[in-house]
């Protein structure tokens, strides 16, 4: 396979890939490639942290206020796990996946056990099959939690799960109907958990009378209704636009989607489905190379991948994702990050290409605490609040030099950058060659060519 | 600075006059657009302020009863007619009340209100219902409508709210211009911008990405060229909000071409012990807001200004069991101006018997009925584009200003 194929496979299911990588790829074939892949992503690793406290103890006020605290606590702390994980990954393909379907299936809690449960469910069925994956969203506490349904009961139905379940998880908006919606929020009342986080139907709750629903009627629970969707081969084009979007080019190609229904409908097996993109010769088309824009963390992982890294400061990883506009675990409503162009603002685009130089050469970047809603501030002295910081990292910069050794400053552009570079900036470039190598690649991580991918 | 003066320090700080400098181009663009210069300054008290012990009915029974330890005592507000008192904090606003500078609008809120702060935060961002997700805020899509450029809606801040985003055009968050000037002039940063020669701005990704860069560097140099020499003489409390109201009177003072401005105040959020807290908040916010007028007074630009002030929602009723209240829904919104169409009070206070089945107050004004006032009668641009909706105008402020 050539090298430029084997970067763009590596930019968009992973973060990149080294010189020191490519070189050992490039005598197989693409089969052998793609296989190996998904032979490293075979297993799954939960991502945990310890947490030695529960939350079956929530009836008193304080010490439900102090559980909050604890919990927010905690998911610092897996926020900056997961992070890590992206930086060393060992499942590439499984943890790329999980980043796209943390967009796509949106949900976020204050609940430290319940969001460890729901991200290890993402990341367990990243490349299983789609239908049981929505099952058993449908029945995770956390997104009961998120869109409303422990509200949901028979005598006063609460919608919200039933339209998000169509409108943004499996159908996309115009291919039901509101009587579809009102008719399966009734499949789904009394879906609930307890405190340990378990699934539980509260048979008191749930309507056990007819529905309904896209035609067909019956005495249907929640996994009926899916059920039903899953029959649709909307949904399966739906995930397929989606995939496609994410994984290959913001605009849609109508054939390469056609393919793609036929593969996915109606077994709805997603590593076959991935499997079948990868190999396909229109991925690795020129117009399919280097024209998305990286998100915030594709960007930041993939400047690791280049120099490893270590933030000092924990806290400046949060920092860092509230800057470039995208935190973990905190997405900004249920229809997630929109992506593309929307990641780019006056102030992301000054920040990140100014991100290269604070990480790997000391320079300063300037904040302020905006704060949290909850926050109990009793301070508002500015200088408290708003801080110039350099961010210490500790710099690899010895495995940089090992993975590009046998690259040349010539060859260090094409290494980096993998779309094509303006030809004014170019010949700035050409300019500027006589730096050394780490500066020169400092240099080419803060073009916005490098903002592609 | 007049402008040829300015495009020739610029490129001769740049070094080359070979290449004409791609951010003029943006102002050229920028020049034929005919421009207001009416201003409006938002403010969003964060967390979800208390409404009822901002504006205090202190003759309602009820109030009095569903807040045994919050209710506020004589000594702790000032009438301002005969049924409605305000928080003795907002002292400092008395004058601007007294002299018809204040309009309080009473019960704002939308159909089936959302508790949570990011959620309602949202809604009020993004002038949408309260089931409906939309990327762009109203401000956003008012310099998408407009064809602005970035520095003509500022959030004085690090990072941009979804306030600012538009579909084609963002708001710029800024709080010091020197730095960031500084930062837009470091020597690479500037060489990209000066080597990049494609004419097909934005057509693609990679132009998409050049163009913003160019937009971030005019705008940051317009801004620091514009504002350098302004420096407000006026005290302010020293906090940042303080802090980021003088910012704004100074951009405002010295003429920049901003017509909207974003600040906030954050931990509204009481569900504690509200009492100290709120009076400590409020007295930043009075405090501010009273410097920030008297600031802009002096130059005479009070008049082109008008100040919103908003929270995503207000509090229940029924104080809780820890001296605090916990989260609502209908609130009120103050609006600063000296062209009020309606002084004081613009409608009869909350209604306390009338409760929705969570025990929150109902809203009788939708909140985006005042953004389309706004839109409409102050910065004289079609609402019902900028809303996607058509919403009914009140009359708090004179329409043709």
């Amino acid at each position: 396979m050539e090298a430029k194929h084997i970067k763009h496979l590596y930019n968009r299911i992973g973060f990149g890939i080294t010189p020191n990588q490519t070189y050992h790829l490039v005598g197989l074939s693409k089969k052998e490639i793609v296989n190996q892949l998904f032979n490293t992503s075979k297993n799954t690793t939960p991502l945990t942290v310890k947490v030695d406290f529960n939350f079956n103890d929530l009836k008193d006020k304080t010490r439900r206020r102090e559980l909050v605290k604890k919990s927010k606590r905690k998911l610092k702390e897996y926020n900056i796990a997961w992070i890590d994980r992206l930086f060393n990954p060992a499942e590439l393909l499984r943890e790329k996946m999980t980043l796209f379907w943390a967009n796509h299936f949106v949900c976020k809690d204050n609940n430290i056990l319940l969001v460890q449960q729901y991200n290890n469910l993402l990341r367990k069925n990243a490349l299983g099959n789609f239908g049981d994956f929505v099952t058993k969203m449908a029945k995770e506490p956390a997104m009961l939690k998120y869109l409303n349904n422990r509200q949901n009961v028979k005598q006063n139905p609460n919608e919200n799960f039933a339209r998000e379940l169509m409108e943004l998880f499996t159908l996309g908006q115009g291919n039901y109907t509101e009587k579809d919606i009102k008719e399966s929020a009734r499949a789904f009342t009394g879906y609930s958990n307890n405190f340990k986080g378990e699934f539980i139907l509260r048979k008191k709750k749930h309507d056990y009378d007819e529905k309904e629903f896209m035609g067909k009627t019956g005495n249907f629970y929640g996994e009926d209704i899916i059920e039903i969707i899953l029959q649709q081969k909307q949904c399966a084009r739906f995930i397929s636009n989606k995939i496609y979007t994410y994984f290959v080019n913001d605009n849609i190609n109508k054939d390469h989607i056609n393919q793609m229904v036929s593969v996915f409908y109606p077994k709805y097996d997603i590593k076959e489905l991935m499997k079948f993109v990868l190999l396909s010769d229109w991925f690795y088309a020129d117009e399919n190379i280097g024209v998305k824009i990286k998100s915030p963390i594709e960007f930041l992982v993939g400047i690791n991948t280049i120099v490893p890294f270590t933030i000092n400061n924990k806290k400046h990883t949060f920092l860092i994702q509230r800057l470039l506009g995208q935190t973990l675990l905190n997405p900004p409503n249920v229809a997630g990050w929109k992506g593309g162009r929307n990641w780019i603002d006056s102030n992301t685009i000054v920040t990140r290409l100014r991100l290269p130089s604070v990480l790997l050469n000391n320079a300063e970047i300037s904040y302020s605490d905006k704060g949290e809603f909850e926050d109990t501030v009793t301070d508002f002295n500015e200088k408290k609040l708003r801080k110039k910081v350099a961010i210490a990292t500790i710099t690899k910069w010895n495995v940089f030099t090992e993975n590009f050794k046998n690259i040349t400053i010539d060859e260090l552009t094409q290494q980096i950058i993998i779309t094509t570079i303006n030809s004014g900036t170019a010949q700035l470039l050409k300019d500027t060659k006589n730096v050394s190598k780490q500066d020169f690649c400092i240099q080419l991580l803060s073009l916005p060519e490098y903002q592609l991918c | 600075m007049d402008r040829r003066k300015f495009i020739k320090r610029t490129s001769l700080a740049s070094g080359g006059l070979f290449f004409v400098p791609q951010f003029l181009k943006a102002f050229d663009q920028h020049i034929i657009n005919p421009f207001s210069n009416k201003k409006i300054v938002i403010v969003h008290l964060k967390g979800g302020n208390d409404g009822l012990n901002t504006v205090v009915p202190f003759r309602n029974d009820i109030y009095f009863q569903k807040r045994q330890q919050l209710a506020l005592s004589a000594n702790e507000f000032f009438k301002i007619t005969d049924e409605v008192a305000l928080h003795n904090s907002l002292k400092p606003l008395q004058k601007l009340y007294n002299n018809g500078y204040l309009s309080i609008i009473n019960n704002v809120g939308y159909p089936n209100p959302n508790r949570s702060h990011f959620r309602s935060s949202d809604i009020w961002q993004t002038a949408s219902n309260s089931n409906e997700f939309l990327n762009t805020g109203w401000v956003g899509r008012y310099l998408d409508h407009t064809k602005s450029k970035p520095h003509n809606a500022i959030e004085v801040d690090e990072s941009l709210s979804l306030l600012l985003k538009g579909k084609h055009q963002n708001g710029l968050a800024l709080t010091n211009p020197k730095l960031l000037n500084r930062i837009v002039k470091e020597p690479f940063f500037s060489n990209v911008i000066q080597h990049y020669n494609d004419t097909h701005l934005s057509e693609h990704n990679l132009g998409y990405l050049y163009d913003s860069m160019i937009n971030a560097e005019s705008s940051a140099k317009y801004i620091y060229e514009k504002t350098k020499t302004q420096k407000s003489t006026q005290t302010y409390p020293k906090n940042v909000f303080g802090k980021q109201l003088k910012t704004i009177a100074e951009f405002i003072n010295s003429g920049l071409e901003t017509q909207v401005y974003y600040a906030g105040l954050n931990g509204f959020d009481t569900h504690v012990n509200q009492k100290n807290r709120q009076k400590k908040l409020l007295t930043i916010y009075a405090d501010s807001i009273d410097a920030f007028i008297k600031d802009i007074e002096k130059n005479d630009s009070f008049k082109d200004v008008l100040v919103l002030t908003f929270s995503e929602f207000g509090r229940r009723v029924q104080q809780n069991a820890s001296k605090g209240t916990d989260h609502g829904s209908a609130n009120n919104v103050f609006i600063l101006s000296k062209n009020l169409q309606k002084q004081g009070l613009y409608n009869n206070i909350s209604n306390l018997q009338n409760l929705d089945e969570n025990g929150d107050l109902k809203y009788t004004i939708d909140f985006r009925e005042i953004y389309a006032t706004i839109l409409n009668n102050w910065l004289q641009v079609n609402d019902t584009k900028i809303l996607n909706k058509s919403f009914s105008k009140l009359k708090f402020i004179k329409p043709n200003n």
